[in-house]
């Protein structure tokens, strides 16, 4: 399997040298979509009988100029394995693999800090698949200074640079550059410090019922884990909060501590709620965490008797699980729902729920 | 252990140090208003300008290289000479703001004024805290520097758009030093950085 040495690939009327690399001394031929190919078998001369394979499959003689093989607008279905043999002997005189992609278009880059003062880390992606292999380099200044940025193995569009100054006026520009055997194509971020600083959301949100207080509900969680330093870089929180039944959101702004009570609850409603994080000076607000559901505390209904009851139903006409049938206060985690295991009826049945 | 020790001085830095953190975050939050009431009024092109005004000589730099390595006293002397110096350059630049506009923009000298202000309590915070480690250092204050040379009108501009952007860099960085010579030394109970001090 070889490549003649000094061949051109013609299009039309213009010649030029084809997009090769090599797979086990096969050569791999790059075409972009859309394009012309023309394969030359060899060095075999144009008027002599070849038959031509893909994948070991004949190809229609119809696609032959003279021994040429000739593939006008190629898609991507036309990649494989392409072979030539002499017509009367059959010995192979050419064999290549035919990759048909695009060239990268600008890649997407991304760079954000979320473990402030440590570092940051960049990431990106193509906005569109090329179908042929790209690589990737990425470079990092700040200022006049190279900085390095350490490659994930997974996943390995993703690169982390450590802070080696902290406080900083200067920017750093961050140029991704995506090549592949079709073309380049680049992207430059040029940034603050400050400005790419996003924690990760606040984690552990739980929301409790508050015993005898049917407006209220105890909302608690934590520092997000890969925030380092949250004594020296404190930070504020932003609380969302509503009834399943509504829209509307209501919120709060929250600068100290990592909990807050709801005072403004509809009695025995199901509420949502979320929590969202930012630095206390500098960056910008997290992601809301996942979503919490929780009801405020509601009296026992008197005249039920108790009975065993499985309640696993989101719906806001449902009786809010009380702390003394359920035995369970909290409700922690996305979707959660409280499941009451109690004996006899339905609770919910006969619950009538006013706002 | 100097009187950096006494539950007292303990009481009296942690408070010191809560009152300068809620001093910074104000000033920096007045600077940024500042800053951009500056450069529309001096109708500065940001964009263009980002290199000249990188290093602005004699504006004190807020970048640091192994802050979290840095002791206490490291922190407040540092602390301490930068906003020494944005007290002159802060001086300097509403002399020349009152030169140029006069009453014209009685507005932004008055920003100017205030934020000037917050820059002196803030020293003089600093300095209660360096004397609160009674060893004498940087109490003093230096010899004022040589009034900076003259400079044309752009020039001007250009260092009090370097000034803003440092003293908002500054107030940040400043308030991350307090919140660590807060913290608590799990030996003592004192703050720490300052007892790890040279």
């Amino acid at each position: 399997c070889h490549l003649p040495a000094g061949s051109v690939w013609c299009v039309g009327l213009v010649c030029v040298p084809p997009q090769v690399s090599w797979i086990r001394d096969c050569p791999i031929q790059y075409e972009k979509v859309g394009a012309d190919v023309t394969m030359k078998c060899g060095s075999m001369d144009w008027d002599a009988a070849v038959t031509w394979t893909v994948n070991g499959t004949d190809i229609n003689e119809s696609l032959l100029n003279g021994s040429y093989l000739i593939l006008k607008n190629v898609n991507l279905s036309q990649s494989g394995q392409y072979a030539c043999y002499e017509g009367s002997s059959w010995h192979l005189k050419y064999q290549t693999y035919l990759r048909v992609g695009m060239p990268p278009k600008e890649p997407v880059l991304m760079c954000r800090s979320n473990n402030y003062p440590k570092g940051f880390y960049c990431s990106w992606h193509l906005p569109t698949p090329t179908y042929i292999p790209n690589t990737f380099n990425i470079s990092v200044i700040h200022g006049t200074k190279d900085m390095v940025c350490e490659r994930d193995a997974i996943p390995k569009n993703r690169c982390h640079i450590r802070y080696l100054q902290l406080f900083s006026t200067v920017k750093y520009k961050v140029t991704l550059t995506v090549t592949n055997a079709l073309g380049r194509n680049s992207t430059t971020l040029t940034f603050d410090e400050f400005a790419i600083v996003k924690p990760d959301p606040p984690e552990s949100v739980v929301a409790k019922p508050v015993p005898n207080n049917p407006r209220r509900l105890e909302v608690s969680w934590q520092n997000p884990s890969s925030w380092p330093d949250p004594e020296s870089f404190p930070l504020k929180f932003f609380l969302r909060y509503r009834p399943l039944i509504l829209d509307q959101w209501q919120h709060v702004e929250l600068s100290d501590g990592t909990s807050h009570t709801i005072t403004d609850a509809y009695a025995g409603k199901e509420y949502i709620i979320q929590v969202a994080a930012k630095d206390n000076d500098i960056g910008t607000w997290s992601d809301w965490s996942v979503a919490v559901h929780a009801h405020p505390w509601t009296e026992e209904p008197k005249h039920l008797n108790h009975g065993e009851t499985t309640s696993a139903s989101t719906s806001s006409f449902m009786a809010p699980p009380t702390t003394k049938i359920c035995d369970k206060g909290a409700v922690v985690g996305s979707g959660a729902v409280a499941v009451c295991w109690t004996a006899g009826l339905v609770v919910a049945a006969y619950s009538v729920l006013f706002i | 252990m100097a009187a950096a020790d006494s539950p007292s001085a303990a009481l009296r830095r942690r408070d010191l140090c809560s009152r300068g953190i809620r001093l910074a975050g104000k000033m920096r939050v007045d600077v940024i208003d500042l800053l951009d009431a500056y450069v529309e009024r001096q109708g500065l092109d940001v964009s263009s300008l980002d290199s000249s005004v990188a290093a602005v000589e004699g504006v004190p730099l807020a970048a640091v290289e192994r802050w979290d390595e840095q002791t206490g006293t490291q922190r407040l002397l540092e602390n301490l000479a930068a906003y020494r110096a944005f007290r002159a350059l802060l001086a300097q630049m509403l002399e020349e703001q009152r030169e140029q506009l006069g009453e014209a923009d009685a507005g932004l000298g008055r920003a100017l004024a205030s934020v000037l202000l917050q820059v002196s309590a803030f020293t003089y915070h600093l300095e209660e805290l360096l004397r609160l480690e009674s060893r004498g250092e940087g109490e003093e204050e230096e010899d004022r520097p040589a009034p900076p040379p003259r400079l044309s009108i752009f020039e001007q501009k250009l260092r009090g758009l370097g000034v803003l952007r440092e003293l908002a860099q500054w107030a940040v960085r400043s308030a991350r030093d307090l919140r660590q010579l807060s913290k608590p030394s799990p030996a003592t109970g004192t703050a720490a950085g300052l007892a790890e001090s040279p």
